[in-house]
């Protein structure tokens, strides 16, 4: 039997491509070091990092705004583009964790890796609310660091773009200084922006939301969060939960918020058998928005609920 | 037999030296962990599945020319009916540990068992700090060929493997222990390279070595005519390819072969003992296509998904009665080719609820190892028809980590004499992963 023929030459072209990987791999040039290569998780943080990094930044954000980013797919796509970063932000707390640990690791790439600079995770800067799954048994997903959907609190936002232009200061000396002072006027229209608006809400508002995702307006509005359409985190509206949110909230005011993905069937009903207002409210500003998009959607926010 | 090891051992040891080596020099560098990262410790997750079986019609139970009495490696145990009894069966449940070393090594370890077998399905440890965009793999693993063929039970579309990935790489499909290295490009679209240097020894890459000895009925002992091969005997190739197509859309195309320098199978009679002895081949290709509608629970999203795999085996045949006769014109060499593939499509036709259907066909080629069985006089190999199999399938997923699946699967196979007959089976399967059950991949 002779089969040694093809072997050799099958061992050879492989000897042959390994060589030429490797020398592609040598020969590759060398990432211009001038830019920050990021990628976010969501366009709230992809804002952030779009008004700090102004020229000396580029920005992909992974998840589409109009998506719920609990639920999303690791996909080759976010792999590439987390392949050629130089830093990559998510909010954390367990929101992207059903899909960013494994496009982390397909990406090949040692900069993003969790606990390396290149990676912040905004959870770690502030103060989360508490989850209100973390209080007794349910099925859905657990937020067991807390509320991980603080990017509604423009405060939380505000703290994040400091330790967020801190951060891309450190991976690039040369343009901290920029870094630090287009962080610590971001965080000042924040502010502001945030002041201004809560100015103009009638006080003492009551709202029904549908997940936990927006109860972080209660953090700088003047609103209380009454009930959840959900009947537990991650689990869709059951009719009977629904008759009885009807039945605790039976004469009052207030309105009824919910994000643009999620099924407005809930909504609807509170809103024929309470007379409230319902609105369906994006969660992030569009994907390639800078601040302005974000001031924009805590202007989105703020207006609806009643005015002054 | 000259055996051309001697190139790739050394790649091997060179490999793991360049993976070993590399972040030892990269601890110099400080890293360090964030507080409030829970990334750095153990996860356990425990997945557990029920399956209520029924045969509501019997046919034909193994596809012709995969098992051809031969027993080429493939035991089913209890026929093919993927050993589920009627009734209720404890199904493939899996006991996983994830933990890493700093953000050096991530590793994994994989325990399938069910009501009376208990093995190490996966153990493995991940490189995560090699620069240029390489990626090492060590230990026993799920090789990355095609598509399902890494992925496990809690992942798929249907309660069961498909037959070309069952019938070509096995139960467990290409579960080897080897070597894996893999390249991502550092471009727009997504493009990755790897290969991997596998040992090579299952029941359907099989390796008997050198030393056996049969004795016949007749009282002749029969020493194997085999040669010892070291290992790694199998190396394997793949690349993967997945354009950026915005926020509704996303693909994945793979194409991936492998090549086996050493394949000896034998089985042995009361009247003497056949040898078959070559090398095997196989190439295949994958494509994942997934729409996502943006609407909430899974409605109105899409997922496409198909391979074809194709395997070539070429040996020299040889049955002897005693330690030299050869009987009767047994002698020669041959090819023996076969292939398979499967389509299927999965709708979300209502929040948290989907259902798919799935097509296979195996053997469009399919030509056995060659043999003289058929006649003493006539060294062929033998061909056969083409199998076929289709199922639908209705999953509830009440939350994320939990699903129940109905499947009604309608198989039509061929035998070794060409008459075909038709079963049915229904299935209904629960699937619950408790714990810290990491991201899926896409």
């Amino acid at each position: 039997m002779s089969f040694s023929k093809t072997r050799t030459r099958i061992t050879r072209t492989l000897a042959a491509v390994a060589s030429v990987a490797a020398l592609t791999f040598i020969l590759l040039p060398a990432q211009a070091a001038a830019g920050l290569n990021i990628v976010a998780t969501t366009s709230s943080l992809g804002a952030l990092a779009r008004e700090i990094g102004g020229d000396e930044a580029e920005v992909r954000v992974l998840a589409p705004p109009d998506r719920d980013a609990h639920y999303l797919d690791a996909r080759p796509s976010f792999m590439a583009a987390l392949r050629r970063a130089d830093m990559l932000l998510e909010l954390g707390a367990g929101l992207e964790e059903g899909w960013l640990p494994a496009a982390q690791r397909g990406a090949n790439n040692r900069a993003i890796n969790s606990g390396q600079p290149g990676h912040f995770r905004a959870a770690d800067k502030v103060e989360l609310r508490r989850s209100i799954t973390m209080d007794g048994p349910n099925m859905g997903h657990v937020h067991e660091e807390g509320n991980p959907h603080f990017n509604a609190d423009p405060l939380r936002m505000a703290e994040l773009a400091l330790a967020l232009g801190q951060r891309m200061g450190e991976l690039r000396p040369d343009h901290a200084e920029a870094f630090v002072q287009r962080a610590e006027a971001a965080a000042e229209s924040l502010r502001e922006h945030a002041e201004k608006l809560a100015e103009r809400v009638e006080p003492d508002q009551r709202i029904v939301v549908y997940h936990e995702d927006l109860d972080y307006l209660e953090e700088w509005l003047p609103v209380e969060i009454v009930g959840y359409l959900e009947a537990a985190p991650g689990i869709p509206p059951t009719a009977r939960h629904l008759r009885s949110l009807v039945d605790d909230l039976e004469g009052t005011e207030g309105t009824v918020l919910y994000a643009e993905f999620q099924p407005p069937r809930g909504a609807e009903f509170l809103e024929r058998n309470l007379g409230w207002p319902t609105h369906a409210v994006p969660l992030d500003p569009p994907a390639d928005s800078g601040l302005d998009g974000y001031l924009e959607l805590m202007s989105t926010w703020a207006q609806a609920l009643p005015q002054r | 037999m000259p055996h051309n090891t001697h190139l790739l051992r050394p790649a091997l040891g060179g490999l793991t030296a360049l993976a070993l080596a590399v972040p030892t020099a990269a601890t110099a560098q400080q890293w360090e962990t964030r507080a409030g990262d829970r990334n750095w410790g153990l996860d356990i997750s425990l997945i557990l599945e029920g399956v209520y079986y029924n045969e509501m019609s019997r046919g034909i139970s193994d596809p012709a020319g995969f098992d051809d009495g031969h027993d080429h490696g493939h035991d089913h145990g209890n026929g093919h009916d993927h050993g589920f009894d009627d009734g209720f069966n404890l199904g493939h449940s899996e006991l996983v540990f994830e933990a890493n070393l700093g953000d050096l090594f991530d590793g994994v370890l994989m325990i399938g068992f069910d009501e009376d077998h208990v093995e190490v399905e996966e153990a493995y440890l991940t490189t995560r700090a090699l620069p240029g965009g390489f990626q090492v793999k060590a230990g026993k693993f799920l090789s990355d060929i095609g598509y399902i063929n890494s992925r496990h039970v809690h992942d798929w579309d249907f309660v069961d493997r498909p037959l070309v990935n069952e019938y070509l790489f096995g139960d467990h499909g290409l579960q080897e222990t080897g070597v894996q290295a893999t390249w991502l490009a550092p471009t727009e679209t997504y493009i990755q390279l790897g290969v991997e240097l596998l040992q090579g020894d299952n029941s359907f890459i099989p390796y008997q070595g050198g030393g056996g000895t049969h004795t016949t009925n007749a009282g002749d002992d029969i020493r194997s005519s085999f040669s010892d091969v070291s290992g790694p005997r199998l190396v394997t190739a793949f690349a993967k390819f997945g354009p950026d197509l915005g926020p509704d859309h996303a693909m994945q195309f793979g194409v991936s072969g492998g090549y086996a320098n050493t394949w000896q199978e034998e089985t042995e009679h009361g009247s003497g003992l056949e040898e078959w002895d070559g090398d095997a081949w196989f190439a295949g290709l994958d494509a994942v296509y997934k729409y996502s509608s943006g609407r909430a629970y899974g409605h109105g999203d899409w997922r496409l998904q198909g391979e074809y795999f194709y395997r070539e085996i070429d040996v020299d045949y040889q049955r002897r009665e005693d330690q030299t006769t050869i009987a009767g014109n047994a002698q020669g060499s041959g090819k023996a080719r076969q292939d398979g593939l499967y389509i299927q499509g999965v709708y979300g036709f209502a929040p948290r609820w989907e259902a798919g259907l799935r097509s296979e066909a195996l053997g469009l080629t399919n030509r056995g190892l060659p043999t003289n069985e058929g006649s003493e006089r006539n060294f062929a190999e033998p061909s056969f028809g083409t199998s076929y199999r289709h199922s639908a399938q209705v999953t509830f997923r009440p939350v994320e980590p939990v699903f129940l699946r109905a499947q009604l699967s309608q198989n039509d196979f061929v035998d070794e004499d060409g008459d075909r007959d038709r079963g049915l089976e229904f299935m209904l399967q629960l699937n619950v992963a408790l714990g810290a059950h990491g991201a899926h991949r896409f």
